[in-house]
């Protein structure tokens, strides 16, 4: 599905032929169709919905009435959208425990790297003190160019922007707000924090000058645009200087985030934070977590029925 | 200020009380963001379940009655209510597409005799979108930006529990504060139906017994506003029934788990779910009346400071109780002893109020409403007494529960002491003492006949008819 319409096929869809399509007019449909999405995605016969429509960080939308509209329908949901999660996590959650489906977002934070998964699995067992990391990697490549070359903000931002690395529009990387959605989804999904998007102290990297990087860089540190939570200063996204020998300090357009535990201590993951096969990797992974899950559950549908044989009890 | 105010059936009953309440919202509003909740005018809804069983018997004559007294109620409200007649178009335009849904359902289900739960929501919900269109006239009439709108539309979503539906919490903070936070920063009054929800699908809910005041703190919730005003036509929440204790007082200050209790142990209608949406993040909850505009109520907040040193706050009386005691030596140290029985009431649908195991006697007495005496110990019968530990199940029909109400009162010293001792000074027998769930209500089942000299001699044991002084 696209923005103009959909492809629809009960015996599966010949992906080489649709990309093909949508490189070719720009429409994955032949046709252009004007039903509501959400309508579509409520009525058509499927199991999960693979939602990544362009992020929203205002309103959620069309993000938050498609996974609505899935779940309504009893469809699971595997999205790397972080708008509706940042806006609506608990919702989000509340809907698909309702309706007895899943809702995995491994790609909202980190891409292909598993941040949030890791994250788990560091907590279980242990209690989490803070997160700290480095979330979004147009940023960390600005910075990265500012020390290597000695460049101002606005020069580092222009090649970024050259190489691809960064949006026409960058205020939403560089004024630190992308960062924050992250590690307010990260937070929340960790149980750290119940907080949203409006309780991130905000403070982006516009303001940086290469006199400060330079200066650090002097001094064996770096700055870093750093996101934080932790229950007694809350979640923070602010430009901070870092030893240069901390695991954290990476560079180029990377992700690295350290969660922090009581009894085993600090780790950290570091991993491409972007991009476009690396994200569709983490949707795969989730969609066989999926899978994975309704198999091993008792009295889910049994598997000849996924195999594509017809007939047998009904669900 | 962002206010949620909320107006209960009496407020809008007639047309004079509607302009009532708008002059209320306009007043007491000036310089406010307010959002308005409103129930059904009246008695209407107690008209449209009569409705309903007229309907579900196939019986058209009654049915066609009150559709004609539902219809001719609102329309005379209307025209007595707003004089304007480009607003009471606009209105009447509204009310004849809720009267004529409401005639089409009605009609559609006495021709079939029955009524499905979902279509009895749907005609139970006509009340309040009969009421809340005519109050929105009654305000723009007064210069007030108002808009209505159905508990659906404004973005509360439930459960399909048709008839007593649970909201999803956290879809309907979301969904209400994307809908309403945009209206009220526009300088809009919303103006929205109490006591209606809708699925996830569109149907339309309802949210029980007094469903009004939880759409009301729910709206509160999700927009972050400062305070709920619930208006009614009482002062506020008392110290004790006034018809019981005529010098019963009204509380100026409660916490939101005594007010709990109090919801519980029904000193005011309450559903009991009203308060969690604030509690949790302790927007306070003003009960006012809407005669006496300068009056300031009783507020419901987190930490009162008010009668610190009263630890009691109310005594309250639940008539129609019974006692069910299972009786049994050998139940004594048997694990899970409570939990079967809790686990066969459930099972029977039977709501346990309270509960008392007293282990020396190897009894265990629960207590429940009256109608369910009879239900409750069939089924403890049926599933406990083939197993040899249980030996007798006894009931006791003719008792009441007095409940005593105050923060933290199991953890004071000498409460039941005064509490024990005005009770026996008037020579009545205590049956048995339970406890509820929280450590703020000490209940005491008495017989029947004396149960409400042990709420006065409970009031004025406490002083609680000086409490203000
Ligand atoms: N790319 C990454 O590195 C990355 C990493 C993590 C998370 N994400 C998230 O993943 C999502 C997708 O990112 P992307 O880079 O793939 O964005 P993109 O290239 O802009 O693709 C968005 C797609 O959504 C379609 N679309 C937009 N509005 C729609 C609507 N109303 N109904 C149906 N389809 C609609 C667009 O259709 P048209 O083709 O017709 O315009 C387009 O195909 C975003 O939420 C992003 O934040 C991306």
């Amino acid at each position: 599905m696209d923005r103009s319409g959909w492809l629809i096929d009960e015996h599966g869809i010949d992906l080489r032929k649709a990309l093909k399509a949508k490189k070719e007019t720009g429409r994955v449909s032949p046709r252009v169709h004007d039903a509501p999405s959400a309508a579509v995605i409520r009525d058509i016969e499927a199991e999960v919905l693979i939602e990544a429509t362009p992020t929203d960080f205002k309103t959620g939308e069309p993000g938050f009435s498609h996974m609505k509209a899935a779940f309504e329908s009893r469809k699971h949901v595997v999205t790397c959208n972080k708008g509706p999660l940042a806006l609506a996590y608990y919702a989000l959650h509340e809907l698909a425990r309702h309706n007895g489906v899943q809702l995995r977002f491994s790609g909202a934070v980190g891409g292909g790297t598993p941040v949030l998964d890791f994250g788990k699995t560091c907590s279980t067992g242990d209690r989490l003190i803070g997160i700290r990391g480095i979330l979004n990697g147009t940023c960390n490549y600005i910075l990265t160019r500012m020390e290597g070359e000695g460049v101002a903000f606005e020069a580092a931002l222009a090649g970024a922007q050259k190489e691809g690395y960064a949006e026409a529009d960058p205020s939403l990387d560089v004024d630190g707000f992308d960062t924050a959605v992250k590690l307010v989804i990260t937070a929340n999904h960790l149980k750290l924090s119940k907080a949203g998007i409006k309780d991130v102290k905000i403070r982006g990297i516009r303001g940086i000058s290469s006199k400060e990087v330079t200066k650090a860089r002097r001094e064996g540190k770096a700055v870093r645009l750093i996101a934080s939570a932790s229950a007694e200063s809350g979640l923070v996204v602010a430009p901070t200087i870092v030893e240069r020998e901390h695991p954290l300090c990476i560079s180029g357009a990377n992700n690295a985030v350290e969660f922090d535990c009581e009894y085993s201590g600090p780790k950290v993951i570091i991993g491409k934070g972007a991009g476009g096969p690396e994200t569709a990797s983490s949707l795969l992974r989730d969609l066989l977590e999926v899978r994975a899950k309704i198999d091993g559950q008792p009295g889910s549908r049994p598997a000849w029925r996924a195999a594509g044989a017809v007939g047998g009890p009904a669900r | 200020m962002r206010i949620v105010m909320k107006f209960g059936g009496t407020s809008v009953a007639s047309a004079e009380r509607i302009k009532n309440v708008a002059e209320r919202v306009k007043g007491s509003g000036r310089g406010h963001q307010v959002v308005v909740v409103c129930s059904a005018m009246g008695d209407v809804t107690d008209e449209l379940l009569a409705l309903c069983a007229d309907a579900s018997k196939g019986m058209e004559k009654p049915v066609e009655e009150r559709l004609a007294s539902v219809r001719e109620t609102h329309l005379a409200a209307l025209a007595a209510a707003v004089g304007d007649k480009e607003v009471r178009r606009k209105v009447q335009g509204m009310l004849n597409l809720t009267l004529s849904q409401l005639e089409k359902l009605a009609r559609g289900s006495t021709v079939l005799g029955e009524l499905t739960p979902r279509s009895r929501d749907a005609i139970l919900s006509c009340g309040e979108r009969l009421s809340n269109p005519i109050v929105m006239g009654a305000l723009i009439e007064k210069g007030v930006d108002a808009v209505f709108l159905t508990g659906g539309e404004a973005g509360i979503m439930t459960d399909d529990r048709f008839g007593d539906a649970t909201p999803l919490l956290e879809v309907t903070k979301f969904q209400v504060s994307e809908k309403l936070s945009p209206l009220l920063a526009e300088g809009k009054t919303p103006v929205v139906t109490g006591y209606i929800g809708a699925t996830q699908s569109g149907d339309t809910t309802t949210l029980g017994r007094g469903g009004s005041d939880f759409t009301g703190t729910l709206i509160a919730s999700a927009v972050d506003a400062d305070e709920v005003w619930i208006w009614s036509d009482v002062d506020g929440l008392m110290t004790a029934d006034p018809r019981l204790v005529p010098s019963a007082r009204v509380l100026r200050e409660i916490s939101y788990e005594e007010a709990g209790e109090m919801a519980v142990f029904g000193a005011k209608a309450l559903h009991p779910r009203t308060l969690e949406p604030v509690a949790e993040k302790g927007i306070p909850v003003r009960f006012r009346n809407t005669f006496k505009p300068d009056d300031p109520g009783t507020v419901v907040k987190r930490n009162p400071k008010l009668y610190s040193k009263s630890v009691v706050k109310g005594v309250a009386l639940v008539k129609e109780v019974a006692v069910i005691t299972v009786r049994g030596a050998s139940m004594v140290g048997k694990p899970g002893s409570a939990a079967r029985i809790f686990d066969v009431m459930g099972r029977s649908g039977i709501n346990v109020l309270m509960i008392s195991q007293s282990v020396s006697e190897s009894n265990i007495s629960l207590v429940v409403a009256r109608s369910a005496m009879e239900k409750g110990a069939n089924a403890l019968e049926l599933a406990l007494l083939g197993d040899g530990g249980y030996r007798h199940i006894l009931t006791e029909g003719d008792v009441s529960a007095v409940a005593v109400v105050g923060g933290a009162m199991r953890s004071t010293k000498g409460v039941a002491a005064t509490a024990f001792g005005a009770i026996s000074a008037k020579g009545i027998n205590i049956k048995m003492i339970a406890s509820g769930s929280s450590n703020q209500n000490l209940s005491l089942i008495v017989a029947e006949k004396d149960a409400k000299d042990t709420v006065r001699a409970i009031h004025s044991a406490f002083r609680l008819d000086r409490l203000n002084s």
